[in-house]
């Protein structure tokens, strides 16, 4: 195991304990020292993530990224159901914040239509009505701590080694008869051995939607086609509830003024 | 950095202050509009005192916006004691911020002509994000965000009034928010992209406005941004004769006036999006030229001044609507939106599909004659139209019946 290895390690431990100390249990104790274990392991996830080029696109990742991860932890520990979706939300604007960042304009945008416009809308629509103060206990307060805090922590441990392996500096024996380019220190993809499009090429291009169209409808279009028939299923679905309803609020018209 | 990026930088900045500054003076000067439009309308005297403060001078009333900041900002800022505080004031500042940032992406004119500033040749286009690709969906997106002023204002207020205006508005928002992305889906069908200018220039091309090929997706949208804004016939949320102020009945001073200001960003946006959309934006024929023609400083200048001035006709308009229009019941909004609105929406996406796929066979079948396809586009907008005010009227039956009459 090499040192960046150990050290992700302990971060992911400690972000574990930290945010078992942070989530919701209905007492107070130990919420203090929880943020402190989740900075310190942020402190630690950060000291060993690879270094951006320049001042200032640094600076704006790590805003981004604070905010991001800040609200998540906030959305899952805070108490209250409007503030918790208020934080989520947040989260959801740092995340469309960072894949702007990243040059992917409609993945930006599109996570501010979907998850922050629409359904998170309809989720503070549901809270309000259903008057969370009102209710028991274990409806209000998130439950099984331990279990959400490992299952979290084991995802985030592994996320971030499988990616930090996958972003770390290579060298790849590269066959010479065959011509392709060389890149000792770049990314290469091993199985078809070819080199991976320059990634600063796709970031400043001005045809965003035209790649995304043609990726989705050529190289996809299979996923594409199921997706589109699930949701028709959902549609098929939510109308057949409607209809169902129907004669029950029918019946109700005149009786009430009679 | 260079000189022509320290040039660019100032600019751009410049673009910023220019847009900021406008768009909060021309909201104070829409009220005023409103205010006289209203006054002229229910024929009665409009505001036609406030001049040039400390003088007699009235000037027609222009110095009533002044007169209105000024009173919003001396008024005590009151928070009730029952409200949740954090939210309380969040809500407002957020829903200004939803209202004022599309004004990134939407296109005030088209370019201006190569000018040379110490040297460096400099390029100005009349919006402040040109490179952005997906504009179209942005303004979407933030139309989306603002909902979360209403709502998080209404549930802070902590007040059973606030609290009703703010679920009508999320649920008007939400069923509205499907046939306006309808409406867009028809022009970005034909234009091919969601870039606001490519949209633009497709119609100053072809010389067709959207209105006159898809008159179905522009009533469609009308609509739709017509409720989005929560403007009159849709100002369910705030409806004062029902909900007293609906969801800002809590607030005051400088948080009401940034809930008002947002209010007034929101129908201006709306009518940038129906002249770009539907009216060909800065074209005009004759006049601006098409999108190919070189821009010269006279083009340039017309086609700001045509854009503006269709913009300014779309407000007018939602300020007579106002005043010619009873307020939907909350039953007849959600079925306009869900049995009207949606299947119109649908209609009218397979229809430009259908004409954007088989243009040249179409126009063959109809004698080659552009005039013949618009009549007949035109005369499936009104049969789609009437089928669905026969299929889905606007009555339900929740009114006191006949046998009930009688008993009372």
């Amino acid at each position: 195991m090499t040192q960046t290895q150990s050290v992700m390690l302990v971060a992911t431990l400690l972000a574990a304990v930290g945010l078992w100390l942070l989530l919701p249990r209905g007492e107070g104790w130990g919420r203090k020292l929880g943020i402190l274990l989740a900075l310190a392991s942020l402190g630690l996830f950060a000291s060993r993530l690879p270094r951006l080029g320049s001042t200032s696109a640094e600076v704006i990742f790590w805003f981004l990224a604070a905010v991001t991860v800040m609200s998540a932890v906030c959305a899952v520990t805070l108490k209250s159901p409007v503030y918790c979706a208020i934080w989520f939300a947040m989260t959801l604007l740092g995340t469309s914040g960072l894949f702007l960042f990243q040059g992917a304009q409609f993945l930006g945008v599109a996570t501010i239509v979907v998850y922050a416009g629409a359904i998170l809308v309809t989720f503070l629509f549901v809270l309000m009505l259903a008057q969370p103060e009102g209710h028991a206990y274990y409806d209000r307060v998130s439950w099984e701590a331990l279990v959400s805090a490992c299952v979290g922590a084991v995802m985030i441990g592994i996320l971030t080694m499988v990616i930090g392996d996958a972003f770390a500096p290579k060298s790849f024996t590269v066959d010479e008869t065959e011509k392709y380019v060389t890149l000792t220190d770049g990314i290469v993809d091993p199985i078809a051995g070819r080199e991976v499009p320059q990634r600063t090429d796709e970031i400043l291009s001005d045809r965003h939607m035209d790649h995304l169209g043609t990726q989705l409808f050529s190289r996809h279009l299979i996923a594409v086609e199921v997706a589109g028939t699930m949701l028709l299923a959902a549609l098929v679905g939510a109308v057949s509830i409607a209809i169902q309803s129907k004669p029950l609020a029918r019946s109700a018209g005149g009786a009430r003024h009679g | 950095m260079s000189h022509a990026d320290l040039i660019i930088f100032v600019i751009m900045l410049g673009k910023i202050a220019l847009i900021l500054f406008g768009l909060l003076t021309a909201a104070a000067y829409l009220v005023l509009l409103e205010r006289w439009i209203a006054a002229w309308v229910q024929d009665r005297i409009g505001p036609n005192r406030v001049g040039i403060p400390l003088t007699k001078i009235k000037m027609f009333g222009l110095g009533q916006p002044l007169a209105d900041g000024l009173k919003f900002i001396f008024k005590e800022e009151y928070t009730p004691a029952h409200v949740d505080k954090f939210l309380y004031t969040l809500a407002p500042i957020s829903i200004l911020v939803a209202a004022i940032l599309p004004f990134a992406v939407i296109p005030f004119g088209s370019m201006l002509p190569t000018f040379n500033v110490g040297g460096e040749p400099i390029t100005l286009q009349l919006i402040l994000a040109p490179q952005i690709d997906v504009g179209m969906i942005f303004v979407f997106a933030m139309g989306s965000v603002a909902v979360y002023g209403v709502i998080l204002g209404a549930w802070a207020s902590n007040n059973k009034y606030s609290f009703l205006g703010g679920l009508r508005s999320s649920a008007q928002l939400i069923a509205y928010e499907l046939p306006l992305g309808l409406g867009i889906l028809g022009v970005v069908l034909a234009a091919g992209s969601l870039r606001l200018e490519d949209i633009i220039d497709q119609q100053a091309t072809s010389g067709t406005w959207n209105i006159v090929m898809q008159p179905l997706g522009f009533l469609v949208f009308v609509i739709a941004s017509f409720a989005e804004s929560a403007r009159l016939p849709f100002d369910l949320p705030e409806a004062e004769q029902e909900l007293i102020g609906g969801y800002h009945t809590e607030y005051s001073g400088l948080r009401l006036l940034l809930y008002l200001i947002a209010e007034f960003l929101h129908m201006v946006t709306a009518s940038f999006l129906i002249t770009i959309l539907f009216f060909g934006g800065w074209h005009l024929w004759g006049i601006t030229g098409s999108a190919e023609d070189p821009v010269t400083w006279v083009t340039a200048l017309l086609r700001v001044i045509v854009l503006l001035s269709k913009v300014m006709g779309v407000i007018l308009f939602f300020m007579l609507v106002r005043w010619s229009w009873p307020r939907f019941r909350f039953d007849q909004l959600m079925s306009l939106a869900w049995k009207v609105m949606l299947p119109l929406g649908m209609v009218n996406l397979v229809i430009v599909a259908v004409v954007a796929e088989y243009e040249p066979q179409v126009l063959a079948a109809l004698g080659g004659s552009r005039t013949a396809l618009v009549a007949v586009l035109w005369a499936l907008a009104i049969l789609a139209w009437l089928i669905a005010g026969i299929v889905a009227p606007l009555s339900t039956d929740n009114r006191p019946r006949f046998e009930a009459v009688d008993r009372i």
